[in-house]
């Protein structure tokens, strides 16, 4: 496809670089044409003004002499006014024609003294007006040089700043990154203290951090209790990107990181859970498959602590909902207190064993980051990872409960293999169809040659049949 | 959750090294990506500036290649998309300036 459509375009463009080309070629000559029409209109006009100038010249012998400087004096573009003011008088010396044909050749070389002043008036005649004609064009270049060379101008000045813009908006974002990196990933901290491999190499001295873009950073840990791996994603503003740059002036966005905790299998429960602020909520209820599956929006319960006000979960049970909000969480984070403070950088939590993929048991978190000055506002929301972990890995549901999110399973399983096997059976039928399709178009094929062979057979019998006849008809 | 974190800290090491696997970058499909809509931008205006023969066209069909490289991830598959657009805005540049002066300017 994508060969196909790169073929076209440039055939497309192909095809419209000839056509310019000509269209540039026949301007040319177009241009030349012109040329010549202008020549040959000027030599007609010549041809056609003789009798008239004729005239004119025999009628005022006086006369002679200025028109002949108006036409020096006038540039060889304005031959028109002289016709102009010649016409009326050949009109009007229209009866004097055939008594003064008699000094023709004479007048010829009068005329032809005209003419030639007229084509050497740019290079020959007095330099003034041409002087003149040549500043006047000039005047008329330069300011259309100066349009055309402010697009040139504003385009390269837009490629420099691009240029600038990019080299220093890459160290920005690969300062803030490497900024998050030192504050959770060296020694002594939070990651350092919760996994035993960091970094996206092998070894001891990996580098923390995959770039994946100019504005992309990986992060991977792996070896710890209750999961098998973590990655984190840092997606930056593309600060390196002049143009996404300035629509991000218009419209604000942040600094986003999210984290993929994938969950051993046998150590998260049947837990679907997510969190985030009440519209956020909204949304992912809205679009994302298990939690529209499973998941209910779970009001605040009066008798105990709750999340403040600003945010809503989304959960599969009360029972759930209860258990993965804490009181510590509540006390650190999530209260009504703490949230004013360290609640900023939080966007969404989402907890799941249903998640479509490969991966099916993962903690999903999505915090924003604040700058490189200030990574120590996030420390209690990187800390909620590993208390999550710890917390989800450790958690059983209660029996009932647990029949319930079985019984749900259950039912999703089932209907999603039922879809499944629709899926297949669908494919099959249309296999099955498409093969009966091919085999009866080969039937018909055959069938149809067949006939064509008995019918021309049976022709050719009926021929050889009424031959004979017209011959015996004819004998007669 | 620092309580737990001095918990974790102090009575058993969350760490379990025999359990670390080593990063495998996902394989990620090329329909996955992010659509370049830069590059197609690039070669939308360098074909019309060709076409047209407006310098406007071609120089922003630039300015989006250079988009398009700042903001490409490392694969062919975009490579190709900018090569392309970059041939056509500069051969339209080519075109606009060291090509036939245009009539307008001659008269």
């Amino acid at each position: 496809m994508n060969l196909v459509s790169l073929f076209s375009i440039a055939l497309i463009a192909f095809l419209c670089l000839h056509h310019r080309v000509l269209a540039s070629s026949s301007d040319f000559e177009g241009f030349d044409a012109e040329d010549d029409d202008v020549l040959d209109d000027s030599t007609e006009l010549h041809h056609s003004l003789r009798p008239p100038l004729l005239t004119q010249s025999e009628s005022t012998v006086l006369d002679l002499d200025p028109p002949s400087d108006s036409d020096s004096t006038t540039p060889a573009s304005k031959s028109d006014p002289p016709t102009q003011t010649v016409k009326p008088s050949s009109i009007s010396f229209d009866y004097w024609d055939e008594d003064e044909f008699e000094g023709l050749p004479e007048d010829e070389k009068s005329m032809e003294s005209p003419v030639i002043s007229d084509d050497a008036s740019p290079a020959a005649d007095p330099q003034t007006p041409d002087l003149e004609s040549a500043s006047e064009t000039a005047d008329t270049d330069i300011p259309k040089k100066k349009q055309s060379y402010t697009v040139e101008i504003v385009c390269v000045s837009i490629l420099i700043g691009y240029a600038i813009n990019y080299f220093t908006g890459k160290r920005e974002n690969e300062n803030l990154a490497l900024a998050w990196a030192s504050k959770f990933g060296l020694k002594d901290t939070i990651f350092e203290k919760n996994f035993s491999l960091l970094g996206v190499g092998e070894g001891e001295d990996s580098p923390l951090l995959l770039k994946e873009a100019t504005n992309v950073f990986k992060f991977y840990a792996s070896g710890r209790r209750y999961c098998h791996g973590l990655l984190a994603t840092l997606e930056l503003k593309s600060r390196h990107d002049l143009i996404s740059r300035l629509f991000n002036s218009v419209v604000p966005c942040k600094d986003e990181i999210s984290f993929e905790v994938y969950m051993n299998d046998e150590a998260m429960d049947h837990i679907v859970f997510a969190m985030a602020r009440k519209k956020a909520a909204k949304t992912m209820h809205k679009e994302l498959r298990d939690l529209q599956r499973f998941g209910g929006m779970v009001p605040s319960p009066g008798g105990r602590k709750w999340v403040t006000e600003e945010l809503a979960v989304v959960s599969e049970s009360k029972e759930v909902a209860g258990d993965m909000i804490t009181d510590v969480v509540l006390d650190q984070v999530f209260g009504d207190k703490s949230f004013e403070k360290f609640g900023k950088y939080f966007i969404s939590m989402h907890f799941s064993d249903q998640h479509p993929g490969k991966h099916r048991k993962m903690l999903l978190f999505k915090f924003a980051l604040p700058d490189a000055k200030h990574m120590d506002d996030m420390v209690r929301l990187i800390a909620l990872i590993p208390y999550y972990i710890d917390l989800i890995g450790r958690y059983k549901l209660s029996s009932q409960a647990r029949n319930k999110t079985d019984g749900a399973r259950q039912k999703a399983a089932q209907e999603a293999y039922k879809e499944l096997e629709n899926v297949r059976q669908e494919a099959l039928q249309r296999k099955k169809a498409e093969k009966k399709k091919i085999l009866e178009e080969a039937q018909a094929k055959l069938s149809a040659e067949a006939l064509r062979k008995k019918e021309a057979k049976e022709r050719a019998r009926q021929m050889k049949k009424s031959m004979p006849k017209v011959k015996m008809s004819r004998g007669h | 959750m620092s309580h737990s974190h001095g918990n974790a800290s102090s009575a058993n090491d969350p760490r379990l090294p025999s359990a670390a696997k080593p990063y495998t970058p996902r394989p990620v499909a090329p329909e996955d990506l992010p659509v370049d809509y830069s590059g197609f931008i690039a070669v939308i205006l360098g074909v019309s500036g060709v076409m047209f023969r407006y310098k406007i066209c071609s120089w922003l069909a630039i300015i989006f290649c250079a988009q398009s490289l700042a903001n490409m991830r490392n694969l062919e598959n975009d490579l190709k998309q900018i090569s392309m657009a970059m041939m056509f805005a500069i051969m339209g540049l080519v075109t606009n300036y060291l090509g036939p002066n245009r009539p307008a300017t001659k008269k």
